[in-house]
């Protein structure tokens, strides 16, 4: 009877095997089945299959910001049941600024069927599916099919089905489940901060987060979820949708927490966020170029070499001159033990703003903040202040006036000029300017270091500092460098005047990086401060001189001190007016390049053309470096006009929370930073960050081929 | 002391940071300007005092068709425009795309479709549609007498393509101008858009 029953069903599945997909325009569909049969009263999986032409998408229960989910409606022999659809995680599809969740190539969606315990075996029954479903690429297209599958009721367990059984089975497992995950939702300010907590998340590495919501209104669909793990778990920072909107918040929210391939269904209710499921930061990038999987120890010998590599970069130009200055005020006759002692001032000056720098931009994150490092030159009350710090330190070789000649101290000269507290500053001073630029070896250093907690990112910051500040304070420890400079005479005055001239140039530097930041009118209010500046530390000259006469002109300190202060108060407040959202880099006339956003190189990937990125910013030196003497050049526009590169150009001059979001993909957390896009597809290639013609020329040939 | 001013300085300026601004519910709706079907430049400003309804639609969409070829669309403008109610339809496509219209072409698909709206707006840079986040077509918007939004969502309940699911459905928008024709707040202020996503990117032409 057995036996029987076995070749009845083989007979039935013959037959079903001859139900040929329907093409229904843009996808084929059809049922198949896990199994070659079902027995009475139990339940088998029988899966909707889409093959979708390249190019267009079906969609998931949620379609996010436009379209419409798949739907199967059953005729079912009496007494048969249908469950809903077993949905496989999505893929989020960007259609220019929106997003949908939805499926493309090929899907499988299965679904519960379950045998009356009536059935009889070795009957062959029909179930029939009306599938509508919406595909789109660039429109939308609705198609249906009426599909349909025969399948014989077997007496014991079924077979399973061999072209169809293994897929089903995986989708079936890999579909996301509840896992005891703990989920909380609360609204904060202007976004929702949706905590999971659980044993799956528990200290894991986690990457590729994302959570997908069963209801379309509650979340904003396109916008960036911002991560933050924590010891039990993570916290994602959603923005809210149109269900916040109304009167009544909603109270639950449910969905699909993606991260490495895997998924977990989440049912998260309104509350308080549990314990651990924040504190650590952002998780660390994936695929990051060369940022991932970096140890602490690597990250941190990496830093250490980068903050070498730093003294070479050209960001370093504008302190250069300071530098050299205050080397050669410690030669000759002075005291080799005085000289480590101000090398040792440069460093700990250098070290102590490193940490600040750092410390303040981990806090800054932590509380949300989208920026990165450099983020300091981002902001125009800090550039401006710069600019006139630059200024006094130019007027200031320029004998315009002492630092470090205080009025008590009179006329001590140059011992006490540039003392330790003047080289403090000098290394303060040369971090804030200059390590805002990312040089080999820092900027996969730096962006790693941002992903974790606070103690290792300082370490590694650490490690960047000291690494900056070691050739200038091994100097001063070097006894035959110190021997050769001559001694102290005339010539110093003049070395010290000539050098107040670089230091002019790094103030209008700072001035120009204003102007973009600010526009026109902020180039007003610097020069009128310049100027009140200039006059300041002449009076102050003045009274330093009349001082060292053995006068006490207070009037005169005082009215010098008033028009300082005043100066920096004129830069610092009222605050700047924003600048046209267009980038700020000063615009190229030939319009060789195009601003960057990330719905405009997705576009252009879509199009198959190979694009060039150039993370860049007016503050960083080495960046425009790169620009005039590399990319700028006719070669390579030639070259980029000759394989169809479209050139974008990202600039981050002012803080972009878009661009710094793009930097923290790549695992960098500052500029400058190259990526090209080859025609076909694929992660980008990432060029180094100081660049040779020969680099660029070689990276676009192999992006046109592919 | 000099390190400290310059963090103080960078902390208020990231605090001070601004984000990114959506269209917000009793706020006073995004002003924008755009050229109508007939070359005449429109902004929300020519209506002050007037309830103002944007419709984003696109002819290629089985969304719109499905409110147009059934005659609910125009069935809804009609009385709108009875009620004194501005009716502005916005077509955001790029140039060059599969959707995009010559105001020629829109005055021909005015005709043909029987549209009542005041005007059609060419949105062929996406300003408005940015301006309004507008994500579907269709996507319907409703600004009352006072310039405050006061509606945004779908056209009714039934986010599905199907012709049928017309039958019986809620229509919000008409709900919503109904509320405010009585000088009542509007009783669901906020639903969800459905339809084919809003064309902002240049894209390949169809097929292509």
């Amino acid at each position: 009877m057995r036996w029987l029953a076995a070749i009845l069903a083989f007979l039935a599945v013959s037959t079903a095997a001859a139900a040929a997909p329907i093409n229904t325009g843009h996808l084929s569909a059809e049922l198949v089945s896990q199994t070659q049969g079902i027995a009475p009263g139990q339940t088998a999986y029988i899966a909707l299959h889409q093959k979708i032409q390249p190019g267009w998408h079906t969609y998931w229960r949620n379609a996010g910001d436009s379209g419409e989910p798949t739907r199967l409606k059953w005729t079912l022999p009496s007494g048969w049941k249908a469950g809903d659809i077993v949905w496989p995680t999505p893929r989020r599809l960007p259609v220019g600024p929106l997003v949908n969740y939805g499926y493309e190539d090929d899907v499988v969606l299965p679904v519960a069927i379950t045998a009356p315990a009536d059935a009889k075996p070795g009957q062959a029954i029909t179930l029939k599916a009306a599938a509508s479903f919406l595909v789109c690429k660039d429109i939308c297209v609705p198609e249906d099919a009426t599909l349909q599958i025969a399948l014989p009721v077997v007496a014991g367990p079924a077979a399973t089905d061999p072209q169809w059984g293994q897929k089903i089975a995986a989708t079936l497992a890999a579909t996301p489940k509840p896992a005891g995950l703990t989920a909380v939702f609360q609204k904060k300010g202007a976004m929702v901060a949706l905590a999971i907590v659980g044993a799956p998340l528990k200290g894991a590495e986690v990457h590729d987060v994302y959570f997908y919501p069963f209801d379309s209104t509650v979340i904003d669909h396109a916008k960036p979820q911002r991560v933050e793990r924590g010891p039990d778990g993570l916290t994602l920072t959603l923005t809210p949708g149109y269900a916040f909107q109304g009167a009544a918040a909603p109270a639950a929210m449910g969905g699909v927490l993606a991260l490495d391939g895997k998924a977990y269904e989440v049912a998260a209710t309104s509350g308080p966020p549990p314990a651990g499921a924040a504190g650590l930061g952002p998780p660390a990038p994936k695929g990051a170029a060369g940022g991932a999987g970096l140890g602490l120890i690597t990250a941190a010998v990496f830093a250490f070499v980068g903050g070498l590599i730093l003294n070479l970069m050209p960001c370093v130009f504008p302190i250069l001159a300071m530098k050299a200055a205050s080397l050669a005020a410690h030669g000759g006759g002075a005291q080799a033990g005085e000289a480590r002692r101000h090398g040792l001032a440069f460093g700990a000056g250098a070290l102590i703003t490193f940490l600040a720098l750092a410390g303040l931009l981990i806090g800054l994150k932590a509380a949300g903040a989208a920026i990165g490092w450099g983020f300091q030159l981002q902001s125009p009350p800090v550039v401006a202040v710069l600019a006139l710090l630059m200024l006094a330190v130019a007027l200031d070789l320029s004998g315009v006036f002492e630092v470090g000649t205080s009025l008590q101290g009179l006329g001590s000269g140059a011992a006490s000029r540039g003392g330790l507290v003047g080289d403090l500053f000098t290394g303060a001073l040369a971090v804030v300017v200059a390590a805002p630029c990312t040089a080999p070896f820092m900027g996969a250093s730096v962006g790693w270091a941002l992903t974790q907690p606070a103690a290792a990112a300082l370490t590694v910051f650490l490690a960047l500092g000291i690494g900056f500040a070691m050739p200038f304070v091994a100097a001063t420890f070097w006894p035959g460098l110190l021997a050769r400079l001559p001694k102290p005479g005339p010539w110093m005055d003049a070395f010290r005047k000539a050098l107040a001239f670089p230091m002019y140039g790094a103030a209008a530097w700072l001035a120009w990086v204003l102007t973009i930041q600010a526009g026109e009118t902020a180039l007003a209010r610097i020069f009128i401060a310049a100027i009140v500046l200039a006059l300041a530390a002449w009076l102050a000259g003045a009274a330093q001189r009349s001082a060292a006469r053995g006068q006490r002109p207070v009037a005169l300190v005082s009215f010098a001190a008033l028009l300082g202060a005043a100066a920096l108060a004129g830069v610092i407040w009222p605050a700047y007016a924003e600048t046209s959202g267009d980038s700020a880099g000063a615009k190229s006339a030939d319009a060789a390049w195009e601003a960057y956003s990330p719905e405009r190189l997705a576009d252009l990937r879509a199009q198959g053309r190979p694009v060039f990125v150039n993370y860049t910013a007016a503050w960083c030196v080495s960046c425009q470096v790169n620009d005039r003497v590399v990319i700028s050049t006719r070669s390579v526009a030639e070259a980029m006009k000759a394989d169809k590169v479209v050139y974008l150009k990202a600039d981050w001059t002012k803080r972009d929370p878009v661009i710094a979001a793009e930097l923290a993909r790549y695992g960098r957390a500052g500029v400058p930073l190259y990526l090209v896009y080859g025609a076909n597809g694929g992660e980008p290639q990432v060029l180094p960050a100081i660049l040779t013609r020969g680099v660029v020329l070689r990276a676009l040939e192999a992006a046109a081929k592919g | 002391m000099l390190t400290r001013r310059i963090l103080l300085a960078a902390a208020g300026l990231a605090a001070a940071f601004p984000a990114l601004a959506a269209p917000e519910l009793n706020a006073p709706a995004p002003a924008f300007r755009a050229t109508d079907e007939t070359g005449k430049t429109r902004s929300l400003e020519d209506f002050k005092g007037k309830i103002v309804v944007l419709e984003w639609t696109s002819d290629a969409c089985p969304y719109s068709h499905k409110h147009y070829d059934s005659g609910n669309m125009q069935r809804l403008q009609a009385k709108a425009r009875r009620d004194g109610v501005v009716w502005l339809t916005v077509m955001t496509a790029p140039p060059r795309s599969a959707e995009f219209m010559t105001p020629a072409e829109v005055v021909r698909w005015k005709r043909k479709v029987k549209s009542h709206a005041t005007a059609v707006l060419i949105d062929d840079d996406a300003k408005v549609a940015r301006a309004y986040e507008a994500k579907t077509t269709p996507h319907m918007f409703i600004v009352d007498r006072a310039g405050r939004l006061v509606y945004m969502g779908g056209i009714d309940d039934r986010p599905y393509v199907d012709p049928a699911s017309l039958k019986g459905a809620t229509n919000y928008v008409a709900l919503a101008l109904a509320d405010l024709k009585a000088h009542r707040p509007v009783a669901q202020p906020v639903t969800r858009p459905y339809g084919c996503s809003v064309k902002y990117a240049p894209t390949a032409p169809f097929g292509g």
